[in-house]
């Protein structure tokens, strides 16, 4: 079945965890980039050194399953990769747009419609060039994804990654 | 999202058996040529990351397909990603045609070594190394 429509919302929609806040990665764009077109990433920020000091989070929706009907690899490998660069980057407090250079993932438990999956990167080693993390999905206990990843870190200021902010709880419909 | 077709090379196919994640993403292509597997898509603004190019994620969820599709046409077994590592070689642009295949470089009964190029008109933008896990002959997906 064909289907050119944008993915819609989940009738129960994604009901993120308290202290989780939706990402806006398309402000001032007129149409939306992978990261929103994907489905809605959301994001919650701890203490400084803890385990949750950075945190990213999403609903399973129809629209990022694979034909089994389970959670796709592609969405796992996505979110990762930005665990990887936004959260890595906030751990070794870097503030700019960090390219991936390597990633590596292995696909260790299914998830399904209406899980609700996090992410959270544990930094490895910041060089003045390169940044090396880990990162794991989970959903509850369950760890179904763990990727390793390096990505570059540009000399001088880079791009500032500031594009992406949190919507904020009074900007809400 | 319609595509004309002349931004499509000769000899690719529509998937149009593609659901949620990829139908999302799509369309996807595919033209099988002396028994390989060629896949394909068009990147419009939909996959761009905050440098305005294609997104990693996007690259990599395309070269996994086209891995496991290498494994279906060598093996005629369905297959299950278990790893995969992926170079980021250069950028992919948006409107630029990309295709990706595998290769399978060996196996046993239970996981198949793939490897794998994601490339534009010009240059290579990944090289992928998987290995997948193969489904039992009588499983339905």
């Amino acid at each position: 079945m064909l289907n050119d429509d944008p993915p819609t919302d989940h009738p129960l929609g994604d009901d993120p965890p308290a202290d989780f806040r939706k990402i806006d990665f398309d402000r001032d764009l007129s149409e939306p980039t992978f990261n929103s077109h994907i489905g809605g990433l959301y994001v919650k920020r701890g203490d400084k050194g803890t385990r949750d000091e950075f945190v990213m989070g999403f609903r399973v929706h129809q629209h990022m399953c694979n034909p089994a009907g389970g959670l796709h690899g592609g969405m796992m490998m996505t979110v990762a990769d930005l665990v990887g660069a936004m959260g890595g980057g906030t751990l070794a407090g870097l503030r700019k747009f960090l390219p991936t250079v390597n990633m590596t993932f292995d696909f260790v438990a299914p998830a399904k419609v209406g899980d609700w999956v996090e992410g959270r990167a544990e930094l490895v080693r910041a060089t003045r060039s390169l940044l090396f993390t880990n990162i794991y999905l989970t959903v509850g206990e369950q760890k179904i994804l763990r990727a390793s990843s390096i990505c570059k870190i540009p000399s001088g200021d880079g791009l500032a990654f500031g594009k992406a902010r949190l919507v904020r709880e009074d900007a809400k419909p | 999202m319609s595509i004309p077709p002349a931004r499509v090379p000769d000899g690719f196919r529509r998937l149009t058996e593609a659901s949620g994640f990829a139908a999302s993403n799509g369309p996807w292509f595919e033209k099988i040529e002396d028994g390989r597997a060629i896949r394909g898509f068009l990147p419009g603004p939909q996959h761009a990351n905050a440098l305005g190019i294609v997104h990693g994620g996007m690259l990599a969820a395309f070269l996994d397909s086209a891995m496991g599709t290498a494994v279906w046409h060598t093996l005629k077994r369905r297959a299950v990603t278990l790893r995969l590592t992926i170079d980021y070689l250069g950028p992919g642009r948006i409107g630029d045609w990309l295709q990706a295949e595998g290769e399978v470089v060996g196996h046993d009964e239970h996981v198949v070594q793939v490897r794998g190029r994601l490339y534009g008109r010009r240059h290579d933008v990944l090289a992928g190394l998987g290995a997948f896990s193969l489904l039992s002959r009588h499983r339905q997906l």
